[in-house]
């Protein structure tokens, strides 16, 4: 069969044209992030410079040494590490198993139920900030990890259920009632057959919900205050003040932001790529 | 191993009924083909024995047991669905061996028996693999290994073969049967496929629409089918039907052809019955009725012949190498020890002899 389709001629575009237009794109996108590893390692006086310099001619590490020792970025990620973690892993428990009941029982008001989900995601920022402060400030959460770690898992929630839902849908149900058969309870069904095949899925949700956090400006900005609850976000805002900024080292600490959420990508991307496709295609 | 009883069976989905009241003994031991066009409920009626669906009324009982109330793994039952089911992030060793995990067997207890089973049925070079590595005859039988590691009391397959190609499903046909006659386990299998039905079934169950049409040996309903739709769902080709009624202790086709008929088919005088005929109880006969050749499919083996008869298309099957051509007549004779009536309106066989 292989044989006969590599006589056909490919429809669409011809393959250079494919090949240029993908490595324009990839240069648009990839353009910031070099800008920002370039920058980072210029002195202030070559960020200034007309024309740009592509590649400074003695690479510094100094803006990196500020943000390191003498600022509080290395405690701010620790903040952001935990806030994220802590939201993410917490909204993937809780999106497991709300996604498992909308997918897998029949039960009165699950349309709605399901549509209240998505609700909540519609809701603008603005509106529920004030609302949320309250709220915070009643249960006394204001400057803690935990009002962080529950806001971003409320805004994470809804999209990761969604996700998982239409995951979980797509599991044969045969599969677990093969295992009902065989003896297994609905946790067992549900944590030996249907999470270990959702793996592709339940990546998708943890990149989702860890890059949201990771990257959340305007929440942590109103309830972390305090620099001993700050995330990484709010910590780049610091370095420019109402005078100047200190745009090296506002890029060698956007480096430093960057790495985990790239290691996590890559890391998963396999999976991440797989997931995202795996809704569409049986399989 | 343990007898299954039936007892006025019903599903409802709230207000449709799509099983109104099912009765079936099966004995210990018994190999029983549930058969029927698709709908017929007879897939629902399997899920129901197995716990995977709830039962609306009636009784179902294992062993002597009352299991309604019971979750599948109390039921001792195992299954054997048609897309296999075999998780695929598990090895054919893993799979084979998951109730046995689930019910917290001892690790060698559980290698023994895996291995055991594998090697009844020539799997042992499999066990390391992923069911994507195997091909579908192979699947089947981790499928059916799963079950067979369980040791259960009945075996439920679901349309096993119907995803099999037609050459490897004669042969897994066999090996089930084979399976089942050296573990004696009570089974019920359900298929759309009689050829499946008649081959392998101790006892057939034809069903449709909801109901059982008949319950018997495969050539008890061959030859006593109890009604004109299992007439027409048992053999293939099917039997052939030919409206009429009697007349003068004669059978008057519509288009006034007039058959000779067993002599009790006098009593029936002036009812509207339909005439079944198998196909191969027709026979060349100069003497015969005429007819009229529209298509000839030789087979080797036997020769299918499409005719029109008395206003209707009949099939009839000679095993004799005979020449003959579209559009030619014919004359044809019935055996008359294998003429069936069945009562136009209630559908239902009029019996000829006391024996049949």
């Amino acid at each position: 069969m292989s044989g006969k389709t590599s006589k056909l001629t490919r429809p669409g575009l011809p393959g250079w044209l494919i090949l240029v237009g993908s490595a324009l794109l990839v240069l648009v996108c990839l353009f910031p992030f070099w800008w920002m590893v370039v920058s980072s390692v210029k002195t202030l006086r070559e960020l200034y410079t007309v024309p740009p310099i592509w590649w400074p001619d003695t690479p510094t590490f100094q803006n990196y040494s500020n943000v390191l020792f003498q600022s509080n970025i290395p405690r701010y990620f620790l903040n952001s590490v935990i806030v994220s973690a802590g939201s993410t892993g917490l909204a993937l428990i809780l999106a497991i198993f709300a996604s498992y009941g909308f997918a897998r029982f029949k039960f009165k008001g699950k349309p709605l139920l399901q549509s209240m989900v998505l609700v909540a995601q519609l809701l603008p920022t603005a509106a529920i900030i004030v609302p949320l402060f309250i709220t915070l400030r009643f249960l006394g959460l204001v400057n803690t990890y935990w009002g962080l770690i529950l806001v971003y898992m409320i805004i994470t929630l809804p999209l990761s259920v969604w996700m998982l839902t239409s995951y979980f849908k797509n599991i044969p149900v045969e599969l677990e009632e093969a295992a009902i058969i065989d003896g297994a309870s609905r946790l067992e069904c549900l944590f030996r057959i249907t999470l270990p095949l959702s793996l592709p899925g339940i990546a998708s949700v943890m990149v989702y919900a860890f890059v949201t956090t990771w990257n959340e400006f305007i929440f942590a900005l109103c309830f972390a205050t305090d620099s001993s609850v700050k995330t990484l976000p709010i910590g780049l805002a610091e370095f420019s003040t109402e005078f100047n900024t200190d745009w090296g080292a506002v890029m060698a600490a956007s480096v430093v932001m960057t790495l985990p959420i790239a290691i996590l990508f890559l890391s998963m991307q396999r999976l991440f790529v797989g997931g995202l496709t795996a809704g569409a295609t049986k399989g | 191993m343990a007898p299954l009883t039936i007892n006025d069976v019903r599903k409802s989905y709230g207000a449709l009924e799509v099983l109104h009241g099912v009765n079936i003994d099966i004995t210990d031991g018994e190999f029983v083909v549930l058969v029927g066009p698709s709908g017929c409920g007879k897939s629902t009626l399997l899920r129901m024995l197995a716990g995977l669906e709830d039962i609306s009324a009636g009784e179902v009982s294992i062993g002597g047991r009352v299991v309604n109330a019971l979750q599948p793994k109390e039921r001792d039952i195992a299954m054997v669905f048609q897309s296999y089911a075999l998780y695929p992030h598990m090895t054919v060793k893993q799979n084979m061996g998951f109730s046995l995990k689930l019910a917290r067997a001892p690790k060698q207890d559980v290698r023994d028996r895996v291995l055991d089973v594998a090697k009844t049925l020539n799997l042992e070079d499999y066990l390391q693999r992923y069911p994507r590595q195997l091909s579908g005859g192979q699947r089947q039988r981790v499928a059916m290994g799963r079950a067979m590691v369980r040791n259960p009391e009945v075996f439920l397959f679901d349309e096993p073969l119907s995803n099999l190609d037609a050459k490897l499903r004669v042969k897994m046909r066999s090996e089930i049967k084979q399976n089942h006659h050296r573990l004696k386990t009570t089974t019920v299998y359900v298929t759309h496929d009689q050829v499946e039905a008649m081959t392998m079934a101790d006892k057939i169950v034809v069903m449709n629409a909801g109901r059982v049409e008949q319950v018997g040996s495969p050539l008890e309903l061959y030859d006593r089918p109890a009604n004109i739709f299992v007439a027409g769902f048992i053999g293939s080709p099917a039997m052939n039907l030919i409206a009429g009624r009697i007349v003068d202790g004669h059978f008057l086709g519509s288009d006034g052809t007039c058959m000779a008929v067993p002599a009790p088919a006098a009593r029936l005088e002036g009812q509207e019955v339909k005439l079944g005929i198998r196909p191969e109880h027709l026979v060349i006969d100069p003497q015969g009725h005429p007819a009229e050749v529209l298509t000839v499919e030789p087979t080797g083996s036997e020769t299918l012949v499409l005719m029109q008869l008395a206003g209707h298309e009949i099939v009839g099957v000679f095993r004799e190498r005979i020449t003959l051509a579209p559009g030619k007549p014919l004359s044809l004779s019935l055996m008359p020890d294998h003429i069936h009536l069945f009562d136009t309106q209630t559908g239902l066989r009029i019996p000829l002899s006391p024996e049949n």
